[in-house]
């Protein structure tokens, strides 16, 4: 338990080990536990907004389950059009490192994440406003998120030192996975679980188009803005 | 089989179009088995493309229908589009004078497609993600995703085309800039002058000449990618003109040929049809759709 967090740490401080080719079997291994493990710490802690009682800890573990879920299927969703574009752009060579960079980071997501689980279960005691909880999540992930960007450039540092274009395959990938993972997030509701709702683990209807709703949403108070 | 695949992947490394390779003035690739994988990579596009029918058609044989029309759509388009400029192309191409052979054009063609087929595969599983998730009401969303992802397909297909025909040309000519220093002024103007090659004047004075006192970057390029320009040598006359009219005449068949051959998405509010009636075209549509989009 102890080396677990341990090593957790050497991903938030960006040992070479996570990094580097000679470890790459082991290091993968525990990136991806770090990504599942740390993703179904905040993910509970997520559920829990309708309490934990009678049916209600169900929606604690499909909470559980749909973090590490978002994060890995983002990932892979988005993982065949990093490769052939590194490819194409010549940056073949450095793949491996850039996939364990990605990855190292998702785990570092995770674990900030998990690391700002506390301030959600207080909120959660201290309100019982759905919106303002799943507003309040989003935050969380929102933080979380700039934190894990900063943790990216630091790994990319070496790549894009030996290749400039490697700032350009980053950006790349950051706008492919937030396109991708927005509408995932959005397909995957509900995350924090209305209290008189049903438990569910998708909700019924749930996919539909993420930027087609905030078009819509947009468009419904420009309108109202333009009538009143 | 997996000899054509590895073809494919020389060519997106970019080792199927380095000078070297190109010493006889034509790609070597296995033409044939590159097509083959170039149908089977729009296949697999299309298939992504049709899933948004499987997810929004109430009637089984309709679900179907569309995923298999848009499976054997997408290579189809490429493939026609090809068919329909190719003379064109090859005779406009002799026109200006370049000397790129029949075969040699083929396979570069191919090469190019195989880049664009590979980047649009690629883009699949997004499409496919999006696809499964959108309701009825995400149809015009689709079709502009489609839209987008051809485009950015289509803009690298080009660029590759582009540098392949830049080192074409360069392969012709001869070896690497600092071995034939031809220079501006002394060259003799004949009636044919070797405007493929033109390497920058030397006459020009680099601001990074004084280097001594400035960090050296380590930047380590040793082989130039798929899409990169070779270094010390400018676009030709020759490639500028021949590309400009490649440009155009694959933009304006190749959205037409999508638009002649459509449905690929389907709306969900008609029912399945393997082609439209024939009626506006490729460009007035997308405008409306924007329009319409929400």
């Amino acid at each position: 338990m102890t080396s677990f967090l341990l090593r957790a740490d050497d991903v938030l401080r960006q040992r070479p080990w996570t990094t580097e080719s000679a470890h790459a079997a082991s290091a993968l291994r525990h990136l991806v536990a770090n990504i599942v493990l740390f993703g179904m710490a905040y993910g509970a802690v997520m559920g829990c907004f309708g309490g934990i009682l009678g049916g209600r800890v169900q929606q604690v573990v499909y909470s559980a389950l749909k973090v590490p879920l978002l994060l890995l299927a983002t990932f892979l969703v988005g993982f065949c059009s990093f490769f052939v574009l590194n490819t194409l752009f010549g940056l073949r060579r450095d793949f491996a490192q850039a996939v364990r960079a990605l990855l190292a980071t998702q785990a570092g997501l995770a674990i900030i994440l998990a690391s700002l689980a506390p301030f959600t279960a207080l909120w959660y005691a201290s309100s019982a406003d759905y919106a303002a909880a799943v507003r309040f999540n989003l935050l969380m992930f929102a933080v979380a998120s700039l934190g894990a960007q900063g943790l990216l450039r630091g790994y990319y540092r070496p790549l894009i030192r030996r290749n400039r274009r490697h700032r350009w395959m980053l950006w790349t990938w950051i706008v492919i996975y937030a396109f991708v993972g927005i509408q995932m997030a959005w397909g995957l509701r509900p995350f924090v679980g209305a209290p008189g709702a049903r438990v569910q683990f998708f909700r019924a209807g749930a996919w539909e188009n993420a930027y087609v709703e905030a078009f819509a949403v947009v468009a419904r108070l420009l309108a109202g803005m333009l009538t009143s | 089989m997996w000899k054509w695949v590895k073809a494919l992947d020389r060519v997106l490394r970019g080792e199927a179009t380095r000078l070297p390779e190109l010493s006889e003035e034509t790609i070597q690739i296995p033409a044939v088995g590159l097509s083959a994988v170039v149908v089977g990579l729009g296949m697999v596009y299309g298939a992504c493309m049709g899933c948004f029918a499987l997810v929004n058609r109430q009637e089984l044989a309709d679900r179907f229908g569309q995923l298999l029309a848009s499976t054997v759509k997408v290579p189809a388009l490429f493939i026609l589009t090809l068919l329909v400029t190719f003379p064109s192309l090859y005779v406009f191409n002799a026109l200006v004078g370049t000397r790129l052979t029949l075969r040699a054009m083929l396979r570069l063609l191919v090469a190019s497609l195989a880049v664009n087929l590979a980047v649009l595969a690629s883009l699949g599983p997004i499409v496919a993600f999006f696809s499964i998730s959108a309701t009825k009401a995400g149809y015009g969303f689709m079709v502009l995703l489609n839209v987008l992802v051809f485009a950015l397909s289509g803009a690298l297909f080009l660029t590759f085309l582009l540098q392949t025909l830049h080192r074409l040309s360069i392969a012709r000519r001869g070896p690497a800039p600092s071995l034939s220093p031809v220079t501006g002024p002394d060259v003799p103007e004949g009636p044919h002058p070797p405007s493929d090659l033109v390497p920058p004047p030397p006459s020009v004075p680099s601001p990074y000449e004084p280097r001594a006192e400035r960090p050296v970057e380590v930047e380590l390029v040793e082989e130039p990618g798929a899409l990169d320009q070779i270094e010390g040598y400018v676009l030709g006359r020759h490639v500028k003109k021949v590309f400009g009219c490649w440009v155009v005449v694959f933009g304006l068949v190749g959205a037409q040929m999508g638009w002649v051959l459509r449905p690929f998405v389907g709306s969900p509010g008609t029912p399945f049809q393997w082609f439209r009636a024939r009626e506006s075209n490729f460009f007035e549509a997308v405008l409306e759709t924007m329009r319409n989009l929400f």
